[in-house]
């Protein structure tokens, strides 16, 4: 029998690159949306995840926050907040599930919804650069410790990223447990975490709620301010 | 203690080790960072800090100033406003004189560097004539929103950005159309330096009662230049609509004058007027270097305003945050970007927002000092200069490694 191999922790940052487009109104959200290069879309749909800072945020997109917010047209922020982009096969999967709500809503408008000045759509691509932090995590009740701790990119890179990566299959942190053997019951409930919908900080507790059900105390024990 | 240790012990230990790592990747890199002054100004604020920080995590760092004339500080002042959008009148010999200015400069500089920042308009034609220096790539580093400059400025200024291989901007929202990749970096507050660091609750009181304000009473502060786009006029007709409700209200508006601005004179006169003789308004001119003064005033405030009509990054916004003050700012620039409402604060529209906003974190002590805390923890994310130096550092390996795809280092 092999050795266990240890989980190797990474960080990551984004290079944010405006693309030179803003969009003021509906009708111009939706020619963006129809032209602008992948990288555009999975910035403000997936990698804006990093940026969210608030538990309170009601959106997990930033175009379903700027519907809301920017344009005030609510019935579309809350239709885009439900699109989940790691459910789309690809990027362009994705754009035409967009197009096609954006212009189910145009479609009977006698109005088109405009934003105040000052609270248009900057557009922004991004390209993620990851880094091994020179961490190893060697047991499973280790990994519910380093994800107390570990930075919330890190997370990102982790779930988020790593859906990316395998085609929407798993998160590494399940993908490891499951090479080394843990319960199977953890693997499932890890992957079955909706976490499109959590920030990074809800993430984070949802996560080690898992842990703790599944692993013995105290190892897992929850943050004082979990 | 070392810089990189005292910063540790505001960002953390564990922030600290990540920024070590990210820059290990860029150890022994040679970078020199060129403005044109070394007082005064933003960019100089920020760079104090920056070169050093650079040099302990590794990678060699200088700082360089290009000279110029009385007359070549004029023409970029003329430029710098330009590019921001208010209209300047500019002869063809003051183009000339930029560029002759950058010249002279470039013949005297012994660059042998991997990345050379040039920082806003002042030095950025010098690429242009370092032809004997080594140099791996330039980038332009521009702090102001250039979203709307002046044409004839802007086409001047275009025409020295060819050999540059990526331009860097505070926000999306400011940045032009180039040839070259715009990368977005908003700006960040030193939490060492005067105007941020902790301060003594004597050193507070005494500053207050210098100033002649109470320090048992609720304070509204609002700090910016008097200038029509900073709306001092609607801060103050917002506190008027409070006071017969808050009658132990004060409100304080502490800036420098707009020395740039001809109007600034004239809205200064406006304010005072408006003020009239009210002994709860303090109208503040403090001089540029009023720094400690200013981070008294702030931690002092029961809430700050910025209502802005138009604004650029809005650090005064960053520095209240900090401070664990809301803010309470007008929907524009990067506001927008740091007030969320029910979270740091409230964007507002008109004097009655802002005053409805300001009742609500009066009367709702709790929700005030929540609010507050999370501002803090916002800006500890997302605004100190270690995000600030992350940005950088991701960027750099981005232009080492040109590509679509994610990077892994």
């Amino acid at each position: 029998m092999s050795p266990m191999q240890p989980f190797v922790l990474f960080d990551c940052g984004l290079a944010r690159c405006a693309v030179g487009r803003a969009c003021s109104n509906l009708r111009e959200l939706f020619e963006a949306i129809r032209t602008v290069p992948e990288a555009v879309l999975e910035h403000h749909m997936m990698r804006c995840a990093l940026e969210d800072y608030f538990e309170l945020n009601e959106f997990p997109n930033d175009l379903a926050r700027w519907c809301w917010d920017g344009l005030g047209d609510h019935i579309l922020g809350e239709q885009i907040g439900l699109i989940d982009p790691y459910q789309h096969p690809t990027i362009e999967a994705l754009r035409a599930t967009l197009l096609n709500t954006l212009e189910d809503r145009l479609w009977g408008m006698e109005r088109i919804p405009w934003c105040r000045p000052g609270m248009e759509l900057h557009l922004v691509e991004s390209r993620l650069v990851a880094y091994d932090t020179g961490e190893r995590v060697p047991t499973p009740a280790a990994l519910a410790e380093a994800i107390e701790r570990m930075s919330i990119r890190s997370l990102f890179y982790h779930v988020h990223e790593a859906r990316r990566r395998t085609g929407g299959q798993t998160d590494d942190f399940s993908a490891w447990l499951e090479n080394v053997d843990a319960s199977p019951t953890l693997v499932t409930r890890l992957r079955a975490i909706d976490f499109y919908f959590l920030n990074l900080t809800q993430l984070r507790q949802a996560l080690l709620q898992v842990f703790q059900q599944h692993l013995p105390e105290p190892t897992a024990a929850l943050p004082v301010n979990a | 203690m070392n810089l990189l240790e005292r910063y540790e012990e505001v960002i953390g230990h564990r922030e600290m080790v990540r920024l070590r790592h990210l820059a290990d990747r860029l150890a022994g890199r040679r970078v020199v960072h060129i403005n044109s002054t070394r007082t005064g100004g933003g960019v100089a604020e920020i760079l104090r800090w920056m070169v050093p920080l650079m040099n302990e995590l590794g990678i060699v760092t200088r700082w360089e100033v290009i000279s110029g004339s009385p007359d070549f500080y004029r023409v970029t002042k003329a430029f710098h406003n330009a590019v921001q959008g208010l209209p300047v009148t500019l002869k063809k010999a003051d183009f000339e004189l930029h560029y002759e200015v950058n010249r002279e400069n470039a013949l005297r500089m012994d660059l042998d560097a991997d990345v050379v920042f040039i920082h806003d308009p002042q030095p950025i034609y010098l690429p242009a004539f370092l032809g004997a220096n080594r140099v791996g790539r330039f980038v332009w580093r521009c702090h102001i929103d250039a979203s709307r400059p002046q044409r004839d400025v802007w086409k001047h200024l275009e025409a020295a950005m060819a050999p540059y291989q990526a331009a860097v901007f505070s926000m999306a929202a400011f940045a032009r159309p180039l040839a070259c990749p715009k990368f977005i970096i908003p700006p960040s507050i030193d939490p060492l330096s005067d105007k941020n660091c902790p301060i003594s609750e004597a050193e507070r009181l005494e500053t207050l009662g210098r100033l002649g304000i109470d320090p048992e009473r609720r304070m509204l502060l609002q700090v910016s230049r008097f200038d029509r786009f900073k709306d001092p006029l609607g801060v103050i007709a917002a506190y008027r609509l409070l006071k017969p409700y808050y009658r132990d209200l004060q409100l304080v508006l502490a800036g420098g004058p707009a020395d740039d601005d001809p109007e600034g004179a004239e809205v200064l006169r406006e304010v005072h007027e408006q003020a009239g003789d009210d002994p709860d308004i303090k109208v503040l001119m403090l001089p540029p270097d009023a720094h400690r003064t200013i981070n008294a005033l702030q931690r002092s405030a029961t809430v700050v305003l910025q209502k802005s009509l138009r604004e650029g990054f809005g650090l005064t916004v960053t520095e209240a945050l900090w401070k664990g003050r809301p803010v309470i700012g007008g929907a524009c620039g990067g506001i927008t970007l740091q007030v969320h409402d029910y979270h740091t604060g409230f964007l507002v529209h008109s004097p009655a927002g802002a005053a409805y906003r300001i009742a609500y974190l009066l009367r709702y002590g709790e929700k005030r000092l929540r609010m507050g805390r999370t501002g803090h923890e916002f800006v500890r994310e997302h605004f100190l200069l270690s995000r600030h130096l992350r940005d950088y550092f991701t960027m750099l390996l981005c232009l080492e490694h040109p590509g679509n795809g994610a990077l892994i280092v």
